[in-house]
């Protein structure tokens, strides 16, 4: 009984020591870390943007690592491994917008700033800024390119992504609002949330298609992998009296524009959101801060949000776009650290 | 409560540590390997000593210890508890609508959410003691029924907006100990003194040692089944204030089926029978432990994200096996003794 | 007459067929939408995955073990079956091989680990099944696969009439099932072992042997069902398998097998998924909370358990 209490204890004590002295892993090059919620392939498009903003401004470390599942459980201990790795300042999209601050709050104690990346944590928080995608303003549109590919008139549905992430419910409202605005010549049949899931979405859009094809003249989809579960339905189905209008720029979902089964999408910026999100990463890392009187952008979630920037995809522009978000991305860097931060 | 063959009495000399290890109670070695496993992950990588890593992982295993308490008291009675995870999530999301909507102040919405966790956990027992159905699928459709009902309550609507003070007590912490492993520490020593020290603990290790003769010793066997369930599902509920004072807020994505792996885990790894009978408070301490450092030493040393649960199932596997050949080992060795 | 209503009543299934008439009856009442080919087609496809998820946990349940790994397996052949017609550019049909005999091997591991550690089939399940999920993961790094050969898709949306192509393989399977279990000697000794595992031990059968070999079949089935959800989904998801836990164990306990072994029954575990996908069909049908489907699984389960118990204590049957 004596070697166990006393190699306890000397364990224990161990463990005490060496936590209470001064964190040595926090050098002063800085190490940056974009994480994702989860594993979607929305942020695939994440990878290579961070990788050109470390080569175009000289970062010395940008990694990108994902948790391995959809809980927030999992990404905050990946964040904090992260950071007793080493990595001092944070982009991530939160796994909750609020359970996400505690770890924030933490690591602002221990002078690492977090930014948010294509979805906001909600007020009050410790992240510096949200920069993402209005996607209020995004689903408006979206609803309204619907409308206007079905004549002005029809009903149509609405398949939402996951109900749980606040985004969802502001999308929700801005399709009833873009539909409330026809008085009537529009109607919202039904609102299927989760369906940004495959097998989920794929049960849910075929069940919906099996009992009321005949009703629906239009699909709005306002997540990714619904968008790309409803293309592939309607290509099922050889039907293209349907119209829909998704989200994000999924090859099938570009495939299905090409080939006349989808009327458009809504293209997101998730370059320019990982690419300036790193230059401004190492900008805060290295002293600035934010400024207090720039341009902040109000939303339900929090006081200092930027748009990352949206642009309707048809067959029109389909050739184009993916320049046309680079371009607006470059437009934006080079901006950014006059209009939003106070650097010494 | 380890039998007399071992003790520090007997005459045979010791042959080194691996006789030691073989001839210590199975905590010992567990403990053992926790140590070995702490100094390899931090000479391979001085973070994990780091407080960021240290407090992370103490509070996840302050909370992952509860849980899985609350798994042991029912292996105790040689069932299982498949619902811990439903009876989490309820619970979370009971002290959220108790704190933001019904605006309760917090020691009686505690008290209320407690309330809710042994309600449930009741409700468990009393259908396994009347209709005599096994515990596991009693409790896989609880399991159901609980996180179906609550979905259906809460439409999956989180509850972020709870006072304030629930979530700096979560973040709070003494140096590296947060103050939440302190809870776990307190609920440890009121379970052990239960279960070795009080007639009732005594009545249920009975009870799952051998239900029969504990029936005809006079145990109300089907009474101690409602009763462990009841602490079972209220421990979970502790689990549950626990986890959302530390996220500051009540969702209904935690908990679930998250909890049902590490509840068993724990205490199995740390020598609670999966056949009932005995139990280990300690046991599961370690157990929880040796889990988090695994995890957490994988992340740090960067060995894949992706592969940790690979790695992570396998090395419980030998963990599970390393525990039996040592048993073996020491039945063997006592019986050449003899 | 009286006959058949003996028949009936013996039958545990008997209740649910009455309900699944019922209820498929009351639907087409008040969804005229239930009975278009097309709604059909999608109830039928979506069971095919979910009776041979069902058989795969069965068959573990005949021999008195619980197989926990029934979706982390699946999800494993899954992503097996699509990794090698997408990345390495396999026809069809090798790739389905493999991914079955993936399946197998990863069985046996399980059933060997059983038998041969003694430790307890729970346990070793539970840990595989972080074990295979892990592959999976290690595997895909979640990200999905997506090119796969036109005439897998094929198989997956065929249909003649509203029949979908895919029902082809649960029907086969449940034949071979019915045949093993009813005339092959390897069949009744599981079921022996289940039974009594002391008393089978004691007239000879090797109950190691049958432990073994069943969680072989296991495996195989749920291998079997990760390759049915690909074709079903077009592509192979990461995810698959991930919520097959409960619906494995659901189905053959309402379908009227006995927890403690030795008793199945193969048309009661087919019915009971019926009921599910009814259940499922109608909640989008009728729109309504899909969480309602959770919530009257466990119901259900409970349910059945009961009047299992009920037949068993008062009207000698069992």
């Amino acid at each position: 009984m004596r070697y166990s209490i006393a190699r306890d204890t000397l364990a224990t004590a161990f463990g005490f020591a060496v936590a209470f002295l001064p964190a040595q892993s926090f050098a002063s090059g800085n190490k940056i870390a974009l994480v994702p919620g989860g594993p979607h392939p929305y942020f695939a498009g994440w990878v290579q943007a961070e990788q050109d903003a470390a080569k175009d401004f000289g970062i010395s470390s940008a990694e990108y690592k994902v948790p391995t599942e959809w809980k927030l459980q999992a990404q905050t201990e990946l964040l904090e491994s992260l950071a007793a790795q080493g990595v001092n300042a944070f982009g991530f999209f939160p796994g909750d917008p609020v359970g996400i601050n505690s770890t924030l709050e933490e690591f602002k104690s221990n002078n690492i700033p977090a930014i948010a990346i294509a979805g906001c944590t909600q007020d009050p928080t410790d992240a510096e800024f949200c920069f993402a995608t209005d996607v209020y303003q995004a689903a408006y549109m979206g609803t309204k390119a619907l409308i206007q590919s079905m004549g002005g008139k029809g009903a149509i549905v609405h398949l939402a992504g996951l109900l749980v992430d606040p985004n969802t419910n502001l999308r929700e409202k801005a399709v009833e609002k873009a539909v409330s605005e026809t008085n009537g010549a529009v109607t919202l049949l039904q609102t299927i949330g989760d369906t940004d899931d495959q097998e989920k979405g794929d049960q849910k859009v075929n069940a919906l298609l099996a009992s009321k094809k005949d009703q629906v003249g239009g699909i709005i989809a306002t997540a990714y992998i619904s968008s790309v579960v409803a293309t592939k339905a309607l290509r099922n189905l050889g039907d293209k009296r349907i119209k829909l209008v998704g989200i994000d720029d999924d090859k099938i979902v570009l495939d299905g524009i090409h080939d006349g089964f989808v009327a458009g999408t809504v293209a997101q910026n998730p370059y320019g959101q990982a690419y300036v999100g790193t230059y401004s990463l190492d900008l805060l890392a290295s002293g600035c801060s934010v400024k207090p009187g720039a341009p902040w952008i109000t939303t339900p979630q929090t006081a200092h949000f930027i748009d990352s920037g949206t642009v309707l995809v048809t067959l029109s522009n389909i050739d184009a776009y993916k320049e046309e978000l680079k371009a607006l991305s470059h437009k934006m860097q080079k901006t950014f650290k006059d209009t939003y931060l106070a650097c010494k | 409560m380890r039998s007399c063959l071992n003790d520090k009495f007997s005459r045979t000399p010791s042959r080194g540590i691996a006789d030691l290890l073989i001839r210590g109670s199975a905590r010992f070695g567990l403990l053992f390997i926790l140590l070995v496993l702490w100094i390899v992950f931090s000479s391979l990588s001085p973070g994990f000593l780091s407080r960021f890593n240290l407090g992370s992982m103490f509070r996840s295993v302050a909370v992952d210890v509860v849980v899985g308490c609350a798994q042991m008291v029912v292996l105790a009675t040689g069932g299982m508890n498949l619902s811990v995870g439903a009876i989490g999530v309820c619970a979370v999301m009971s002290v959220g609508y108790f704190l933001q909507v019904l605006n309760l102040p917090l020691p009686i919405a505690i008290l209320a959410t407690l309330g809710v966790g042994g309600l449930l956990g009741w409700l468990n027992g009393v259908a396994i003691a009347k209709t005599g159905v096994n515990s596991f699928v009693v409790t896989l459709a609880s399991a159901s029924l609980f996180s179906g009902g609550m979905l259906i309550l809460t439409k999956g609507v989180p509850l972020n907006a709870l006072p304030p003070a629930l979530g700096s007590f979560g973040r709070m912490s003494f140096g590296p100990v947060p103050a939440l492993a302190l809870v776990t520490i307190a609920i440890g020593v009121v379970l052990h003194i239960a279960f070795f020290h009080t007639t009732l603990g005594r009545q249920i290790l009975a009870a799952g040692a051998n239900a029969r003769a504990a029936e005809m010793s006079g145990i109300r066997v089907n009474r101690i089944v409602v009763v462990a369930h009841s602490l079972s599902g209220m421990l979970a509920a502790a689990a549950a204030l626990m986890l959302t004072a530390r996220l500051g807020a009540a969702m209904p994505s935690v908990a679930g089926d998250d909890w049902v792996l590490p509840s068993f885990l724990a205490p199995v790894i740390g020598g609670t029978a999966l056949s009932g009978g005995e139990v280990s408070v300690v046991g599961a301490i370690l157990g929880a432990l040796l889990v988090a450092t695994i995890r957490s030493g994988l992340l740090i040393l960067q060995i894949g994200d992706f592969w940790l649960q690979l790695f992570l199932g396998v090395f419980l596997l030998a963990a599970i096996m390393f525990e039996r050949y040592r048993a073996t080992l020491m039945l063997r060795q006592q019986v050449r003794r003899l | 007459m009286n006959k058949m209503f003996e028949f009936a009543i013996r039958r545990q299934w008997s209740g649910i067929l009455a309900v699944i008439i019922a209820g498929a009856i009351g639907l087409s009442i008040v969804t005229p939408a239930f009975l278009t080919s097309f709604n059909w087609f999608v109830m039928l496809r979506s069971v095919c995955v979910s009776i041979l998820v069902a058989f795969s946990q069965m068959v573990m349940l005949g021999v008195g073990q619980m197989n926990l790994s029934v979706g982390a397996l699946g999800g494993l052949a899954a992503i097996i079956v699509g990794g090698l017609m997408d990345a390495w550019g396999w026809p069809a049909l090798p790739a389905i091989a493999f991914a079955l005999m993936v399946g197998g091997v990863a069985g046996f591991i399980n059933g060997w680990l059983t038998v041969r550690t003694g430790i307890n089939g729970f346990i070793v399940t539970l840990a595989t099944a972080s074990a295979f999920a892990g592959i999976n993961l290690g595997i895909t790094k979640a990200v999905p696969f997506y090119n796969l050969p036109s005439n897998f898709l094929a198989f997956g949306n065929g249909k003649i009439g509203f029949f979908p192509i895919l029902l082809v393989v649960p029907v086969i399977v449940t034949f071979f099932l019915a045949v093993f279990f009813s005339r092959s000697v390897e069949g009744r000794y599981l079921l022996a072992v289940g039974g009594n595992s002391t008393s089978a031990e004691l007239s000879g059968i090797s109950v190691s042997r049958a432990i073994v070999i069943s969680h072989v079949i296991s495996g195989l089935l749920a291998a079997a069902a990760g390759v049915l959800a690909v074709a079903q989904l077009g592509s192979a998801q990461p995810t698959i398998g991930a919520d097959w836990l409960v619906i494995s164990f659901a189905a053959p306990i309402i379908g009227g097998a006995s927890l403690s072994g030795g008793s199945i029954s193969i048309v009661g575990t087919v019915i009971a998924v019926l009921l599910v996908g009814l259940i499922q069909n109608a909640m989008v049908l009728l729109a309504v909370d899909p969480y309602w489907v959770t919530f009257l699984l466990g119901a259900l389960i409970l349910v059945a358990v009961w009047i299992n118990r009920y037949r068993a204590v008062h009207l000698d049957v069992d």
